[in-house]
């Protein structure tokens, strides 16, 4: 088993662990699933090459009230 | 009032109203009737504003009589996506069970701009449940019931907004406004053959609607032409300070709006692949129409793994926005089965790779800005299929939708667009054509699709509601 195959299998157990008492059998078969897919997912966005300098799209704003001002 | 009045263009519509030829509580009362009658057999409405909007019918009466028109929505009734807030007792219930009785005592921005222009909220309407927040696998994800298409009632309406389609499709109000996180305008209106707005993310406030993914959900209208969503548009977007991420750009609808020199369009040759046929046929005869009036170029889009990356947003942003539902465990008490886990599953996105799409985010919206600078628009179909019949999934965190590029680099970049109806396929199931322009470009979306209704008649066909 990879690396990478026993964190996804991580982040499974941490879920069950977490939401596992409210999960029928045929639900913790889909989450386990979907996190299949998220972790898959997560390396599609490994495809994109950024560099240091490339900020995340949204952008925090800092904020006074126009009364401050 | 016969059924032509009531498949009347606004523009036309307002003209009866200002010139007296008909009142607003006549045609409100003529909507609000049909509401009643026709709504629950799409599983449309949710709440008939019957006594709201009889009040403010009266006032715009007594307004336009007295000589003050405030314009060509003063004393129109409409119909809302029942997630936005609305004050007065009527119950906002986001689609979902647990917030069936669920109210505000404020209205959203956009219901107080209608307001405040003398439209009249005559219904709120049905959605998916929490307009599909948790990853919903069925089509029958609402607490309303599903969302039955007036074209053909084994399919449905497609979502999320699916009674804001449905009800001006079958006219139960003139028009309406729906919300998109990742398609919930142009879907509903591609398979309900009507035409939707989808304007640039943060020109309309988002102000008292229910939140599913901050930096993609935007507001847009519903109805039967370009001109209807213009005129909608027009009243409804601008700054909000109640909204921080509403834009200070200012906008005004242009009906005049034309090109100086022949349109260019862009096609994206990779979203035409395993699309049905019907699909294509009717996008392929719409290329044809359009080639008399515009130079159409085929497109490659920049590489990017655009599915992955709203998925990802929308992932994140929508298990925080959920998170008390989540948490409580309620979520068990919503309709759609992938509903009941799809939130706790989300849970395994990290917060690395969250930043890391917002940080592709970036490059995605100056890539296709780049790309767009070439053209007016990207024309496509809206969606790569008809609709979807009930008891089919109809996509899932595990299993997506067919692949839609346009629609994922159009929301992921936050572009303007607009869906007007381009035929029918399979099963007397609309389908709709796609203009996507530039960021804050929505009057050049609206005016090709001006110029693509002024070409065909497709928006002039109605599903039959007779009783």
């Amino acid at each position: 088993m990879s690396k990478t195959q026993e964190a996804d299998d991580e982040l499974f157990r941490m879920i069950l662990a977490r939401y596992g008492d409210r999960l029928t059998s045929q639900e913790t078969d889909e989450v386990r699933k979907i996190v299949r897919r998220i972790a898959n997912t997560s390396q599609e966005l490994r495809t994109v090459q950024l560099a240091n300098s490339d900020e995340p799209m949204a952008l925090f704003q800092p904020y006074a009230s126009e009364d401050e001002l | 009032m016969n059924s032509d009045v009531v498949f009347t263009p606004l523009r036309d519509l307002a003209e009866l109203v200002r010139t007296k030829q008909v009142s607003s509580l006549e045609l409100t009362r003529t909507f609000i009737d049909r509401l009643e009658a026709y709504g629950p057999r799409y599983n449309a409405v949710v709440t008939v504003t019957a006594e709201r909007a009889m009040q403010l019918a009266t006032r715009a009466d007594e307004e336009i009589k007295a000589g003050n028109y405030r314009g060509p929505l003063h004393g129109i009734p409409y119909g809302v996506k029942d997630l936005l807030a609305t004050s007065g007792g009527i119950p906002t219930t986001w689609g979902a069970a647990p917030f069936r009785n669920q109210t505000f005592d404020y209205d959203a921005t956009v219901i107080r701009k209608l307001e405040d222009a003398g439209a009249v909220l005559a219904a709120k309407l049905a959605m998916v449940e929490l307009a599909g927040g948790l990853g919903y696998r069925y089509p029958e994800a609402s607490f309303s019931g599903p969302g039955i298409n007036p074209w053909n009632s084994a399919y449905w309406t497609g979502g999320s907004s699916s009674g804001s389609g449905a009800a001006v499709s079958a006219g139960l109000v003139p028009f309406a406004l729906g919300s998109e996180t990742g398609g919930s305008i142009l879907s509903p209106s591609s398979s309900c053959g009507v035409t939707g707005m989808r304007a640039t993310y943060g020109r309309v406030s988002r102000y008292g609607a229910m939140a599913l993914s901050w930096t993609l959900d935007k507001i847009g209208p519903i109805g039967l032409t370009a001109d209807d969503c213009g005129i909608v548009l027009d009243v409804i977007a601008g700054w909000d300070p109640s909204d921080p991420s509403s834009s200070k750009r200012p906008y005004q609808y242009d009906p005049q709006y034309s090109f100086s020199s022949r349109p260019r369009l862009a096609v994206v040759g990779d979203d035409l692949q395993g699309i049905p046929a019907d699909v294509r046929a009717n996008f392929e005869e719409s290329l044809r129409v359009l080639s008399a009036e515009a130079d159409i170029t085929e497109i490659k889009a920049p590489d990017f793994p655009y599915e992955a990356v709203n998925q990802t947003i929308l992932q994140v942003e929508s298990v925080s926005a959920f998170e008390d539902l989540m948490e409580s465990g309620v979520v068990a008490e919503l309709t759609d089965p992938g509903n009941h886990y799809g939130g706790y599953a989300r849970t395994a996105v990290l917060a690395r790779d969250y930043l890391r799409a917002l940080r592709i985010r970036r490059k995605v919206a100056l890539e296709v800005d780049d790309l767009l600078s070439n053209y007016d628009a990207i024309v496509s179909p809206t969606k790569p299929l008809t609709s979807v019949p009930f008891g089919e999934e109809k996509g899932s965190d595990v299993s997506p939708a067919p692949r839609n590029t346009v629609s994922s680099l159009a929301n992921l970049a936050g572009l303007p667009a607009i869906s007007v109806p381009n035929g029918f396929g399979d099963h007397n199931l609309p389908t709709g054509l796609r203009f996507t322009g530039r960021a804050y470009r929505e009057n050049t979306v609206l005016a090709l699709g001006r110029v693509y209704q002024s070409l065909t008649g497709w928006h002039l066909n109605h599903p039959a509601v007779a009783p």
